[in-house]
């Protein structure tokens, strides 16, 4: 899923090439994102756009080559001419007079000529590790292999590689060396893999015209540099100290020239905008704010000393599982400190939820992308990656970071509580200036796990996330003032956050409070069961079966297995009913009838049908299993394959109560199913108690942070 | 006594026979003009402020008549905002400044609107914290004006010492009581003696004079803007006709002008509301840090 869709899209044609291009927002400032095609298309700016697009209105480019662009193969194609002829054909299509472009690395050439030459339509020129020529010292390995480019070499290696003949027939080697010496910064596999992904949207050939396009009637130098140091529209340069395409010395001389503001990056490289995407978009942002004479604009500042207390509460979307046990903390931490004020800042399904308990949701709740969509959009049969899934919405991520920062900044809290809120923790870690009040985090699980199937390289990739997590704690300590692990210490699974890596539990043990479970509920004593089972319409001879599936659209599958299985099992036990529960995303119309099954699409506060039914059919969710823990009914339940947290987390933290059947889905056809529903169903459970005091520990070691 | 920043010009101007001091603080760009206020205190209420604006801009204070460095002048009409605006206007041409960001509080509001509106292109942005501009009803203080020059009572509490008589009379104790409202923030003893110890150099025959200025528009007599109606129209005319950038601050406790009066000359002059939630009538001394700032804010906004 991405954080912002475009609102314009249909490509023009120029002289026989499509043109792909994106309008995001509106306002009367335009910016013009520019990316350094065939190498790359406008996804390489996904982290800026969606931010951008809240304050002004954004189009972007997919330059001719790459993304819905067209492919043209010969080098006279992708002269600067007809990038520049590209670049004002889409804005006289989007009737857009005048923008504040946004270049990277070579587009920026582009940019300065595409200005020269229509001075009117550009108000400013943000240039991001600018690749215009004749500026700074170039890189010795460009220098080089500028020799070699069309030579046929016996055994290419490295710098090598940039070479015609090798980008002909072995472009991914190319694409792969290239990117993986730009990426300098630690911890950048999905970048590294995005850029990778869009560069082979394109091909060898493309690129090699592309390489001798930019060439063709190269200007001469002074020239150049006479054009450059005239340049009268307001002008900022970012650029990585660590760049090994365009050497941070040509992005600080082009800066001099053209009388321009200069901000380096230390430490990053060649895309820092994707790397340290939020500085970036802050820069861009305070540039664009001043070139088009944004004014200062009415605000309320309280004295720190007149100030009532408020917290910032964000709790994850991510299934519905969150929200009930963020409720009961909320309510704990609101009697220990009736003076206290919470706004949340979250979203659907987790909306309704808060607003139907009365809680004041903050109006920039509705700017969030939508998570939750994104890992139902993830979310195939009776699997969910949600390993891949977290990394895949790294956009989302960004997108929503930067609404939770303007909120933070603007309400003055005094501290924000996120529970699993990964954008929060993620950026305030890499921007550690930005924090602002306390911060306590919360989760029910620590380390990311490989899948079996996902073999060495998903291996890395876990242990990768791991040590970054651990990384930033170690550098950082002050972000988390309260780390908070919603359980115990022997449910903290007993592996390793991965090779040469700490130990999960001894890390966890050392870094964590423990609160112990926290339901959100109490369970009924034996008597208010009987009493809801009444109310429920539960008959007394009746063995009810609640399956449930969540609220995403993930469960189909389960629920039709489900439905299957239920003749089968009646068969048996004559007294049976079913209650299944589609949730919001399934089409209870769309699954088969049987006398004695019901199909709802949504039950209010159905944990009360949980806490009283016979037997559960559900997934591996943490809050519903431990739902049917609590309450001390037997269940069956079916992690949804690929997803680590339901697979290993929580099928050992059910191993520590005793509870559960664990069913692998694949290898459970419907008579199995209905054998194990026929075995467990009424069955006696001895499950160790669930704490009930969980809320009330976190909410004590919340309210010391203010 | 240490100051944390002396001022690099330290000069005077005479304007038609009056001796104003002005004090010059840093180069920088833009100018940023901090103006008197009512004269029972000097320029040195903005000490918070010229370290800090001083490291970025270039720094312009000045003595009105009657306290500090300037005469301590006894003609009610060089206390009328005009007048102020002209003096201002001098100080500016003294320093060899064309231009500047006029930052007025209190009756420096009054001042500063004077002087964008008599002389716009010497004012880029204007400022009014707190201002004294007759906007909102202020049913608390409606008596002020009708006993001012009556006797006061034998016991005279409150506002009732808003009275010629009673400076005359008990002028100490009269600063420490108006003081006392101007910060109305808990912990404001030492800014309420710095306030006291400068209204002491100063005294009750010059408030006098000041209190018999002439009033702005009509005729310039009392009487032909006496009426409140009269007052609001004519200050609702001169903002509305403000055509620089404008930003008012002003606290949500200031006993002395009321924050709806900032907050209807924000909207008259087109401009921005910046609210000290909390904070009296001089969030520039009780809450330096964040004023600063959105003296910096503003100025920066201002940029070209």
């Amino acid at each position: 899923m991405r954080a912002s869709s475009p609102h314009t899209t249909d490509p023009i044609h120029r002289q026989g090439v499509d043109l792909y291009f994106e309008v995001h927002g509106q306002g009367d400032t335009t910016l013009f994102f520019i990316p350094p095609a065939p190498i790359t298309h406008s996804k390489i700016f996904k982290a800026q756009v969606p931010y951008l697009a809240r304050h002004y209105r954004v189009v972007t480019l997919d330059a001719r080559g790459n993304g819905g662009s067209g492919r043209p193969t010969s080098k006279e194609d992708h002269s600067r001419a007809q990038n520049i002829a590209d670049m004002l054909a889409v804005l006289d299509a989007t009737a857009t007079n005048e923008v504040i472009l946004v270049g990277h690395c070579t587009a920026n050439w582009w940019c300065v000529e595409f200005a020269a030459q229509h001075r009117d339509r550009v108000a400013g020129f943000v240039a991001i590790e600018p690749g215009v020529p004749f500026i700074g010292p170039v890189h010795q390995h460009w220098i080089d292999t500028h020799e070699t480019w069309d030579s046929m070499l016996d055994d290419p290696q490295g710098w090598e590689l940039n070479n015609r003949h090798v980008y002909l027939t072995q472009h991914r080697r190319w694409i792969e060396w290239f990117f993986s010496q730009q990426l300098v910064e630690p911890h950048s596999t999905k970048q590294f893999e995005d850029a990778v992904e869009w560069a082979l949207e394109s091909t060898g050939e493309v690129l090699v015209a592309g390489e001798e396009g930019i060439g063709i009637d190269v200007p001469d130098r002074e020239d150049f540099r006479r054009l450059c140091a005239a340049i009268d529209y307001p002008v900022a340069v970012i650029h990585g100290d660590r760049d090994i395409c365009q050497r941070v010395e040509r992005g600080r001389e082009f800066a001099e020239l053209v009388g321009g503001e200069l901000h380096i990056i230390e430490g990053g490289g060649h895309l820092a905008l994707a790397r340290d995407p939020v500085k970036v978009n802050q820069i861009i942002k305070q540039f664009v704010d001043r070139v088009s004479g944004a004014r200062m604009e009415s605000y309320v500042w309280t004295r720190g000393m007149s100030r009532r207390k408020k917290v910032l509460y964000l709790s994850s979307p991510i299934g519905l599982g969150h929200v009930r046990r963020d409720l009961a903390i909320a309510q704990e931490l609101k009697r220990l400190r009736p003076e206290v004020e919470i706004d949340w800042l979250t979203q659907h399904p987790v909306t309704p939820v808060l607003e139907a308990e009365g809680e004041r949701v903050h109006p920039a709740s509705e700017w969030l992308a939508s998570e939750s969509a994104h890992f139902a959009d993830e979310s195939t049969g009776h699997d969910l990656h949600c390993f891949q899934a977290l990394r895949r919405m790294d956009e989302i991520l960004v997108a929503n970071f930067m609404v939770f920062q303007e909120v933070v900044e603007e309400g003055l809290y005094d501290l924000v509580i996120g529970d699993e809120a990964w954008d929060v923790d993620h950026f305030w870690h890499e921007n550690p200036e930005l924090k602002r009040g306390a911060h306590a985090w919360m989760t029910d699980f620590v380390g990311f796990l490989p899948m079996p199937d996902g073999g060495e390289h998903e291996a890395y990739l876990t242990a990768d996330y791991n040590a970054e997590m651990i990384e930033h704690i170690e550098r950082y300590p002050r972000i988390r003032d309260e780390a908070i692990f919603v359980g115990n210490p022997d449910d903290v699974i007993p592996e390793v956050f991965g090779e040469g890596l700490p130990k999960i539990r001894d890390w966890t043990e050392a870094h964590f409070e423990f609160a112990g479970y926290i339901t959100g509920f109490t369970p009924p004593a034996a008597d208010e069961a009987a009493a809801l089972r009444d109310e429920l319409g539960f008959g007394e001879g009746e063995k009810v079966c609640v399956v449930t599936v969540g609220g995403s659209g993930v469960g189909h599958d389960l629920l039709a297995k489900a439905i299957a299985a239920f003749p089968i099992a009646k068969k048996e036990i004559p007294g049976l009913r079913m209650i299944a529960v589609a949730g919001p995303r399934i089409d209870p119309a769309g699954l088969p009838s049987h006398p004695g099954l019901e199909v709802h699409g949504y039950v209010p506060r159905l944990y009360r049908h949980l806490s009283v039914c016979d037997l559960a059919v559900v997934q591996g969710g943490l809050t519903t299993t431990m739902e049917l823990t609590a309450a001390k009914r037997p269940f069956l339940y079916f992690p949804l394959s690929r997803h680590f947290e339901q697979n290993y987390h929580v099928r050992h933290r059910l191993d520590q109560y005793g509870a559960g059947r664990y069913m692998e889905y694949a290898a459970t056809d419907p008579e199995a199913l209905a054998a194990a529903m026929v075995a467990e169903v009424s069955g006696d459970v001895a499950y160790r108690d669930v704490e009930t005091n969980g809320a009330r520990r976190a909410a004590a070691l919340i309210s010391d942070l203010f | 006594m240490m100051r944390a920043r002396h001022p690099d010009v330290a000069g005077t101007v005479d304007r038609d026979r009056v001796r104003l001091g002005y004090e010059v603080y840093g180069d920088g760009s833009p100018t940023v003009l901090l103006l008197p206020t009512w004269t029972i205190i000097h320029s040195r209420f903005w000490k918070f402020q010229i370290p800090y604006l001083a490291r970025h801009y270039r720094v312009v204070t000045y003595d009105g008549p009657g306290n500090g460095r300037a005469d301590r002048c006894l003609d009610p009409a060089r206390y009328a905002a005009d007048s102020y605006a002209e003096d201002a206007a001098a100080v500016l041409d003294a320093c060899g400044v064309a231009q500047a960001v006029v930052v007025g509080l209190s009756m420096g509001g009054q001042y500063g609107t004077r002087l964008a509106t008599l002389h716009p292109e010497r004012v880029s942005g204007l400022v009014l914290v707190g201002p004294a501009l007759p906007l909102a009803p202020d049913p608390d203080r409606a008596s002020i004006a009708e006993n001012f020059t009556k006797p006061y009572p034998d016991d005279c509490q409150g506002w009732d010492k808003y009275n010629l008589a009673y400076w005359h009379d008990h002028y100490e104790d009269f600063t420490k009581f108006f003081f006392s409202q101007i910060f109305s923030e808990p912990h404001s003893s030492k800014a309420l003696e710095d306030a006291v110890g400068w209204a002491a150099e100063t005294g009750a025959s010059i408030l006098e004079a000041e209190a018999m200025r002439p009033p702005v528009g009509g005729d310039g007599t009392r009487a032909s803007v006496a009426s409140p109606e009269a007052a609001v129209a004519l200050w609702s005319q001169v903002l509305t006709a403000l055509e620089c950038p404008v930003v008012v601050v002003h606290g949500t406790r200031d006993r002395i002008q009321p924050y709806a009066a900032g907050v209807e000359a924000a909207r008259l002059s087109g401009g921005e509301l910046v609210t000290f939630e909390g904070s009296g009538h001089m969030p520039n001394v009780r809450d330096p840090v964040r004023f600063n700032l959105v003296l910096r804010d503003f100025i920066e906004s201002l940029a070209p």
